[in-house]
């Protein structure tokens, strides 16, 4: 029994050391020397020490691939197509890609380890994606759950984007979170507040950022923002815009509303649907009132969907709102912006009206 | 069931702060392995599975989605906000991401309040994991069996 019991211990120690072995050869022997990146067939290369992941070695030179979890492989969001040098596609990200990704060499760049020279494509927009040291400038409540954040540049930097894109804000290490953490965030200003961004944050129960906006941010603090990013902007066309929005869904709507005013898009007859439950749910009412009365051009409709009574606005669910406004939807395109399931709430209705799917566009954040 | 060493890195995600701020194991010291021996022995004394409970939790968020937060009374009895919120929260498991937003079911019949989403509902069908004990998350199987009247499925169905 005792021989057996020995030899067990030694088997382990055996193992446990060259575990250990292997693990200290691989920290002083495996530097991969230096590597070249090359992106969207010599559009940007550079030369990089080996051994980080993609998705750092490339942020490292000031490239933001989107990361909802700040590359920890659980998100799935930093995918890049690799034409060569990639190796093999590993387990840990396997549940990220479905066949087609597979086949067309569509990897995670948080699991790729650059070891070789690595051809990637990327989006030619996020060539444009910058990351900002920005001063926390104002935190306004706008109710129970929603702040606006406005954060300013430094000095002598703008940033340019579409109305309607979003950008990732960085979190600080706070209590049990002991990484920085990202999530998207859509834009509120307008363009041509080229010096700041601004941007509207709802609390989400147990959420890793909003819950570092709410309690732990301050006035003066400097925070990260990376960005621009997404495909929700405002189409060129001369068709009437129906924008529908609930809770911090709000944001981009109010980014394209004002950008219209200052581009002088006054030809498209725009309605915005904003839905919520309570009056207290309510914010930028003002605001959207005043440009109502300036511009003949927009109207704005705060629906109610609780038992409230004794308001201005439009009471039931934001979807019966729109359905009993408009007949057939023959010349218009529409905006959304909220949850999935407000969303799909939304589409059913508007293609029901005849609105054809391709001219609905939305942002789900997913 | 056995602690391997899969099952320590998707413990270690479950921790406060790396995936959700508050984590998904609450107090409970215990590993993985015997969190999930423990609720599979309970749904299993129950006569159903986690694929039933999942399949009864979504259909009563179902019933609530479309409302934008207005709370709504179910089977005239449980009282549903399904919160609207935007993004995704990735699983522990590493399997997928799944869309944010409580659904909050009050039961003034049992004084019983739950709360669950979409990816807590992939954590009961696919791995049989109810959250640890004192997470905001925790779902006791067998409450959830009797409060919301999930029959033992019939034999060969």
């Amino acid at each position: 029994m005792s021989e057996v019991v020995t030899g067990v211990g030694v088997l382990s120690a055996v193992s446990v050391g060259l575990t250990v072995l292997l693990l200290v050869a691989e920290a002083i022997f495996a530097t991969y020397g230096e590597c070249e990146i090359d992106i969207n067939k010599g559009e940007r290369t550079f030369k990089v020490t080996g051994g980080g992941s993609l998705l750092r070695t490339l942020a490292g030179q000031k490239l933001f691939l989107p990361s909802g979890c700040g590359g920890r492989g659980s998100c799935g969001t930093c995918k890049c197509k690799v034409l060569d040098g990639g190796g093999p596609v590993l387990p840990t990200e396997l549940p990220y890609l479905n066949p087609e990704e597979r086949r067309t060499g569509i990897r995670l760049a948080c699991q790729l380890k650059v070891k070789e020279n690595v051809r990637i494509e990327i989006p030619a927009d996020l060539l444009s994606v910058r990351e900002f040291q920005a001063v926390t400038e104002r935190i306004t409540p706008l109710t129970h759950d929603i702040r606006g954040l406005r954060f300013r540049l430094p000095e002598g930097e703008t940033v340019r984007f579409k109305a309607g894109q979003f950008v990732n804000l960085v979190s600080k290490p706070y209590g049990d979170v002991t990484e920085p953490t990202s999530r998207a965030y859509s834009i509120s200003s307008a363009p041509a507040d080229n010096r700041a961004l601004e941007l509207v944050i709802r609390l989400v129960p147990n959420g890793l950022v909003t819950t570092w906006v709410f309690n732990h941010l301050k006035e003066g603090e400097t925070a990260t923002l990376i960005g621009p990013y997404g495909e929700f902007f405002l189409r060129d066309s001369a068709r009437e815009i129906i924008f529908i929005a609930g809770g911090s869904g709000l944001a981009p709507i109010r980014s394209i509303v004002l950008d219209m005013i200052e581009r002088g898009i006054t030809h498209r007859p725009a309605t915005f649907f904003f839905g919520a439950v309570k009056l207290r749910d309510l914010y930028y009412v003002e605001e959207f009132q005043a440009i109502a009365a300036k511009h003949p051009w927009f109207r704005f409709k705060p629906a109610l969907s609780g038992d409230e009574t004794g308001h201005p606005w439009e009471r039931g669910l934001i979807t019966d709102v729109v359905a009993r406004s408009y007949g057939t939807l023959d010349n218009h395109e529409a905006y959304l912006c909220g949850s999935p399931g407000m969303i799909g709430a939304c589409v059913k209705v508007l293609t029901g009206k005849g609105l054809p799917e391709n001219l609905v566009f939305y942002d789900k954040f997913s | 069931m056995k602690q391997t060493p899969e099952l320590d890195r998707i413990q270690a995600r479950m921790q406060p702060g790396i995936l959700t701020m508050k984590g998904f194991l609450g107090s409970d010291p215990r590993p993985l392995a015997e969190i999930l021996a423990e609720d599979l022995a309970a749904v299993t004394a129950a006569g159903v599975t986690h694929a039933q409970i999942a399949d009864r939790l979504a259909a009563i968020t179902r019933q609530g989605t479309d409302l934008m937060e207005r709370e709504v009374k179910v089977e005239d009895r449980f009282q549903v906000t399904v919160r609207d919120d935007r993004g995704l929260l990735p699983s522990p498991f590493g399997d997928g991401r799944f869309a944010k937003g409580d659904t909050e079911v009050a039961d003034p019949r049992t004084g019983r309040t739950f709360r669950w989403n979409d990816l807590t509902l992939h954590l009961i069908r696919d791995h049989g994991f109810y959250n640890g004990r004192g997470s905001d998350y925790r779902l006791e199987p067998g409450e959830l069996v009797t409060v919301f009247g999930i029959a033992p499925a019939a034999p060969g169905a």
